[in-house]
């Protein structure tokens, strides 16, 4: 089953939060802001929603409905759905499979989350490690990144020049936590925090909201709403780690291995995509998952970023958002807040970050566990 | 003080002895499922390639190539105090280990031999055990 045997899904409202440095602003506030957003963008009153999905990963149990009840409690069904880095592409992806089938004709997606202490359920399985505990996620990925230096022959300076682009792009999106250019000197040299890794080349922790409106043709054009604004979800592909041949690889087999599946879905190659939006916590994730999912040849992904292929305006607009660096991963909304991304791109709407032209964009997340989505989605019109 | 007069920090996970191919390096206690696949560490609740619960353990030589190595500058444990450096650690035998490595002056290299040792630490107690670590070959 395609996503193409069932009726087109849409992103027709888009709405955020800006993502921020944990404050005193309850979740609800962050939530609400993003659905009441998202649907004056989609232009849609609330009692049209008839189903929602709330993606949150360090929250407590069940958010949602205290949160969604002050838009006017109407008793539709509200899940939660948590699948750690990805809770909010794997609620978007629900969301999308409800559309499709026919069991809803608009959908809320909305992901929220504010900075707690949450631990993995991993370790109550008692399958200890050596030394679990000195492997925190800067490390799995300053791992990551000196083989992929080794394989690659990439320097250090090489890598942060991902960071340099990221906060670029951060500067001019008005949601992102972190809205400054950096030069590379001041990213290379600001604190080390592992591997090769200093604080501006990773993820900063933080809170925020993101939220869109998933709906159907007949869903809209039932409101007086026609396809000129909506993007439309042509792929929708999810996978989990598995054992693979080459166990070195793990992390870029199981990106690879969801891409694959959501380019084949979608009838697309990596050379169709304008814009990405993809898990880059650490700088090394975006090389090595651009070269996973054929964005660049094996090793290539440095060269190419040099060149200035993955800037706006470049071949492919490579986190236009700024991106997990610099727009922030407050982990529930991130997955909801890359479809808004880059529904706003298909849109044109995105202002000074606007990648001119685009049509298609990818949406990848992964979560701890291991799991991967991927998104793609095309102008509807 | 010796390994044999003091306890191993976590005896679950390895032991002084070492392997056959591998006699003077501490063995990893990992296992080997009938089809085929050898991991580490040992559990018994199933094979992850093949779901089976025919699991036997199996003593993993401490020998093996380095995939990949960093220096941690921040750690929030209160268990370890940075900095310090963590290796993965590709076994002869198979499975991919990380951990710590022992502290050296020169610089560790992508696909150099590591071999394991037995360092000197202290457990949550505060009473000196030995902890199952890497180092270069020399």
């Amino acid at each position: 089953m395609a996503l193409s045997d069932l009726r087109p899904a849409y992103v027709a409202g888009i709405g955020l939060h800006r993502y921020q440095f944990a404050s005193e602003t309850t979740y609800v506030e962050l939530g609400l802001t993003a659905v009441r957003a998202a649907l004056q963008d989609a232009g849609l009153p609330w009692p049209a929603v008839e189903s929602a999905y709330v993606a949150k990963a360090l929250l407590p149990m069940a958010p949602g409905r205290p949160m969604l009840r002050h838009l006017g409690a109407t008793g539709i069904p509200i899940v939660h759905i948590e699948d750690a880095s990805a809770s909010g592409s794997a609620a978007f992806r629900h969301a999308v499979m409800e559309i499709a089938a026919g069991f809803a004709e608009i959908v809320l997606v909305v992901g929220v989350d504010k900075p707690m202490p949450v631990g993995r359920a991993e370790g109550l399985a008692r399958i200890g490690g050596l030394a679990d505990d000195a492997i925190a996620p800067f490390t799995h990925f300053a791992l990551l990144a000196d083989a992929y230096a080794a394989r690659t022959g990439a320097a250090v300076e090489d890598i942060a020049l991902v960071a340099v682009k990221n906060h670029r792009n951060g500067a001019a999106n008005p949601f992102a936590q972190h809205q400054k250019e950096r030069t590379l000197d001041e990213i290379l040299n600001g604190n080390r925090v592992s591997g090769v890794f200093t604080s501006l080349q990773c993820t900063p922790v933080g809170e925020g909201a993101a939220a869109v409106i998933v709906a159907s043709e007949e869903g809209l054009k039932r409101h007086g709403l026609g396809l000129d604004r909506a993007a439309r979800v042509v792929a929708s592909a999810g996978r989990s780690q598995r054992v693979y041949e080459d166990s070195t690889r793990y992390d870029a087999v199981l990106t690879e291995e969801t891409a694959s599946g959501a380019f084949r879905e979608a009838g697309l190659d990596p050379a169709d995509i304008d814009i990405v939006e993809l898990h880059d916590a650490f700088t090394v994730e975006e090389v090595e998952y651009l070269e996973a999912m054929g964005f660049a040849p094996e090793g290539q992904a440095v060269p190419l970023l040099k060149e200035g292929a993955f800037d706006i305006g470049g071949r492919c607009a490579v986190s236009p958002s700024g991106g997990l660096i610099a727009m922030g991963h407050p982990i529930g909304p991130t997955g909801v807040g890359q479809i808004a991304e880059i529904t706003r791109q298909l849109r044109g709407e995105a202002g000074t970050r606007q990648h001119v032209g685009a049509r298609t964009g990818l949406a990848h997340m992964v979560g701890v566990g291991a799991v991967c989505y991927v998104h793609i989605l095309a102008k509807a019109s | 003080m010796t390994a044999a007069d003091s306890s191993l920090l976590k005896p679950a996970l390895y032991r002084e002895a070492g392997t056959e191919a591998a006699p003077d390096r501490p063995a990893l206690l990992g296992a080997a499922c009938a089809c085929g696949y050898v991991f580490f560490p040992l559990q018994t609740y199933g094979c992850e390639r093949c779901g089976s619960r025919d699991i036997q353990p199996r003593a993993l030589s401490g020998s093996g190539r380095l995939l990949a190595s960093a220096r941690v500058h921040r750690h929030a444990g209160k268990t370890r105090q940075a900095p310090f450096t963590v290796v993965a650690v590709a076994l002869d035998d198979g499975p991919i280990v990380r951990t710590l490595a022992v502290e050296d002056e020169a610089a560790l290299a992508v696909g150099q031999r590591m071999r394991s040792l037995l360092a000197p630490v202290v457990d949550p107690d505060g009473a000196p055990c030995f902890d199952l670590r890497f180092a270069r070959e020399a």
